[in-house]
C-alpha cells in the first residue's frame, strides 16, 4: 500500500502543493485526473523517490520512503517501480533492445523483454533505433522498459499525452492488461480512459487546487 | 556494463575519435621522442665502449670517429699501414685493429679489417672470414636480408655507382642482428680491400684510370691500450705527427680519444633532446587541455542521458563507472595505438638515424615509455573522473 500523509511540496517558483491524505491499495489501478499544475506528476515523482516532499510522509508497504536516503530511493525505484514517462525518456540513438537492456547496469533481469515486445506488437522493432519509431511505438517501448522488471508499482505520467485518442486508448488498454495484479497509478487528462481503471482520483480535490476553466489549468 | 559502454561509445563516434586522436598524438610523440633520443645515445655510447684511441689522417675529429665507429660519412683519407705496425710494437698498446673503408655493396659500406674487430658480434650463419684468406666476406644482418644473400653466394662490390669490381667475394658468414650500425656493413679482411684494388688497378692501368691507392694503407688504426691513461699519451704522441707514405708524400696524423669525441657529439644531441622534450611537454599540456575540453563537452552533452538514467533508477555510482569505463577503454586503446604508431614511426626514423650510425630497434622499449603511456592514460581518464565526481556531488535528482 502506498500512503500519502500530510504531504506538501513547494517549488522554486513558489508554487505550493498541499496534498490531502490518500492511500493506494496494492494490485489496483488508479487514474489521476486533473488540470495541468494540480500536482499529479509531482505526486508520481515523490512516490518514485525522484522528488522529496517538503513536509509529510510517503509510506510504501510500511516503509517511509520520503525519509530514505537517495541510494535507498534509487534502489527502490529500480527494483519496485516501473515508471512510464510522458516524454518516454528513451535514448534516441540507441536501439529498442539497448534502451531496455540499460536496466542491466543495475542487475535487472530483462529476459522478459522479447515476450513483452511481442505482446505490445513491436517485437520486429527490437533492433531499430528509437529515433526511427513513431510516438506510439516509443510509448510501447517505454511501457516494456517499465514492465520488464516485473515491478510492484507502475507509475505512468500522461502515457497517452503524445498520442491520438485511438492509439492512446490502445496503449492504456495494453498497459492495464500488462499491469494486472500490480499497483498502477496513471496520470491522464482524458476522462474517456477512466473505464480501464479500478479507481479515478480527482487531483484537483486532493490538492485543493482550484481549477480555472477559462485557462484550462489549476490556479495556485 | 562493458557491452553498454561500447554501444554508448559507438553512438558518439566523433567525440570518441577526437579524444582518441588527441591521445594518440600526445602519447605517440612523447614515446617516440623519448625512445629515439635514448636509442641514439645508447647506440653511440655502446659502440664507443672499447676504443681507447683512433689514429687516422688529419681532419675532422667527428668524421674520423663517426666513420670508424659507426661507418658513416666518408673516410678522411688513408694513412700508411706502417702506423699500424708501429703501434703494434708500442708497449702501451694492448691491441691494434686496422680499419679501411673503400667500396660498397648495393650501397652498403665494405670495411676491411681483422676478425678481432667483430669479436663482440655473434655469427648467425656460417663463420668469420679467415684472417689469412682473401675475397671472403661476412655480412651484416640487414645486408643479407635486404640483398637476399646467403652463405656461399658470391657478391660484387663497387667503387662507385658505375664501377663494379670484377673480383667476386665469397659470403662465408652472416652476423646476428645487433640493431647497431654493424647490421648494415660488409666486413672483410683488410687484404681483400687491398687485393681488389690491386686487381682492378692492373686492369685499369691501360685505361689510365686513377684510383685511390689503397695497398698498404688503412683509413684508421683502432687502438686499445693496456691502461686508460696510455690513451692520452698516445693521442698526444700521434696527434699532428707527420710521416711519409710509400710514395714519399708526407701524411699528417690525428689521434682522438673516441669517448671524448662522442661526448661532444652527445652534448649536441642532449641539447636537441631537451628541445624535443620541451616540445613534447608542450604537446602533452595542449592535449591535456584538448582532452579535458572534449571530455567536459561530452559530459555536458551526456547530461540528458545521465538524467534519463537517473530517472529510471540507475545509480550515480553505476553511471560514473560507465563513463569512467568508456573513457578508460578510449584511453587504453588510444595509448596502445600510440605505442604502435610510435614503433611504426621509429621504423621510418631508422633511416635518418642510420646516417648517425645508429640502428633504431623497434622492439626496444624503455621502462619510461610505459610511464609516459600510463601518464597519458591518466590524463585521458582524469577529466572524466573529476566530472563524474562533481556530478555525483551535485546529484540533484531529489531536487
Amino acid at each position: 500500500m502506498i500512503e500519502i500523509k500530510g504531504v506538501s511540496k513547494t517549488f522554486k517558483n513558489e508554487t505550493a502543493l498541499d496534498y490531502r491524505d490518500i492511500a493506494f491499495e496494492n494490485g489496483k489501478s488508479y487514474m489521476l485526473l486533473g488540470a495541468s499544475g494540480c500536482g499529479k506528476s509531482t505526486l508520481l515523482n515523490m512516490i518514485a523517490g525522484i522528488l522529496s516532499p517538503d513536509k509529510g510522509e510517503i509510506i510504501i508497504d510500511g516503509k517511509e520512503m520520503s525519509a530514505a536516503s537517495q541510494k535507498e530511493k534509487d534502489r527502490f525505484r529500480i527494483e519496485k517501480i516501473g515508471y512510464i514517462f510522458q516524454d518516454f525518456k528513451l535514448i534516441n540513438e540507441m536501439s529498442v533492445a539497448d534502451n531496455i537492456n540499460i536496466l542491466r547496469l543495475e542487475g535487472v533481469d530483462t529476459s522478459r523483454a522479447d515476450e513483452l515486445l511481442e505482446k505490445l506488437g513491436i517485437a520486429e522493432k527490437k533492433n531499430k533505433k528509437v529515433k526511427h519509431l513513431s510516438g506510439g511505438q516509443k510509448q510501447r517501448v517505454a511501457i516494456v522498459r517499465a514492465l520488464v522488471k516485473s515491478p510492484d508499482i507502475i507509475l505512468a505520467d500522461e502515457p497517452t499525452g503524445n498520442l491520438n485518442y485511438s492509439i492512446g486508448e490502445q496503449v492504456i488498454k495494453e498497459l492495464t492488461q500488462a499491469a494486472q495484479g500490480k499497483t498502477l497509478i496513471a496520470v491522464t487528462h482524458d476522462e474517456r480512459l477512466s473505464r480501464f481503471f479500478d479507481c479515478v482520483i480527482d487531483m484537483n480535490s486532493v490538492t485543493g487546487t482550484p481549477y480555472d476553466a477559462a485557462q484550462g489549468k489549476a490556479v495556485n | 556494463m562493458l557491452s553498454f559502454a561500447l554501444k554508448n561509445m559507438a553512438i558518439k563516434k566523433v567525440q570518441v575519435i577526437l579524444v582518441a586522436v588527441s591521445i594518440i598524438i600526445s602519447a605517440g610523440v612523447a614515446v617516440l621522442a623519448y625512445n629515439t633520443a635514448n636509442q641514439v645515445r645508447d647506440g653511440i655510447t655502446g659502440t664507443a665502449g672499447w676504443y681507447s684511441a683512433i689514429i687516422g689522417p688529419a681532419g675532422s675529429k667527428t668524421q674520423l670517429a663517426m666513420n670508424t665507429m659507426y661507418f658513416t660519412d666518408e673516410p678522411l683519407g688513408t694513412i700508411p699501414y706502417s702506423v699500424v705496425s708501429e703501434l703494434q710494437r708500442d708497449s702501451r698498446v694492448k691491441r691494434v685493429i686496422p680499419y679501411a673503408m673503400a667500396d660498397n655493396y648495393n650501397g652498403y659500406r665494405v670495411v676491411g679489417t681483422e676478425p678481432a674487430f667483430l669479436e663482440s658480434k655473434e655469427i648467425a650463419e656460417g663463420r668469420m672470414f679467415d684472417y689469412a684468406a682473401e675475397y671472403e666476406v661476412v655480412l651484416g644482418a640487414s645486408v643479407a636480408k635486404v640483398c637476399d644473400v646467403s652463405v656461399g653466394d658470391d657478391i660484387f662490390t663497387s667503387h662507385s655507382a658505375s664501377e663494379q669490381h670484377t673480383q667476386p667475394l665469397k659470403v662465408v658468414g652472416i652476423l646476428k642482428e645487433s640493431h647497431s650500425a654493424y647490421d648494415r656493413v660488409v666486413f672483410t679482411q683488410l687484404k681483400t680491400i687491398w687485393a681488389v684494388h690491386e686487381h682492378e688497378e692492373e686492369h685499369e692501368e691501360e685505361e689510365e684510370h686513377e684510383h685511390e691507392h689503397m695497398e698498404n694503407s688503412v683509413c684508421a688504426a683502432i687502438v686499445s691500450t693496456e691502461n686508460p691513461s696510455f690513451a692520452m699519451t698516445l693521442v698526444s704522441d700521434y696527434g699532428g705527427k707527420i710521416i711519409a707514405d710509400e710514395d714519399g708524400d708526407s701524411v699528417t696524423l690525428q689521434a682522438i680519444e673516441p669517448m671524448e669525441t662522442v661526448r661532444g657529439i652527445l652534448e649536441e644531441i642532449d641539447s636537441t633532446k631537451y628541445i624535443v622534450y620541451v616540445l613534447c611537454a608542450i604537446i602533452l599540456i595542449m592535449n591535456v587541455i584538448v582532452i579535458s575540453i572534449i571530455t567536459l563537452l561530452n559530459m555536458y552533452n551526456s547530461a540528458k542521458e545521465i538524467s534519463l538514467m537517473r530517472l529510471i533508477g540507475i545509480s550515480m555510482k553505476k553511471i560514473n563507472l560507465l563513463y569512467i569505463l568508456q573513457n578508460g577503454i578510449i584511453g587504453l586503446v588510444s595509448v596502445l595505438l600510440a605505442f604502435a604508431v610510435s614503433k611504426i614511426c621509429l621504423r621510418f626514423m631508422d633511416t635518418y638515424a642510420s646516417s648517425m650510425g645508429v640502428v633504431l630497434n623497434t622492439a626496444k622499449v624503455y621502462p619510461m615509455e610505459w610511464v609516459i603511456l600510463a601518464l597519458v592514460f591518466a590524463i585521458a581518464v582524469l577529466p572524466t573522473i573529476i566530472c563524474t565526481f562533481v556530478m555525483a556531488r551535485r546529484d540533484s535528482i531529489s531536487e
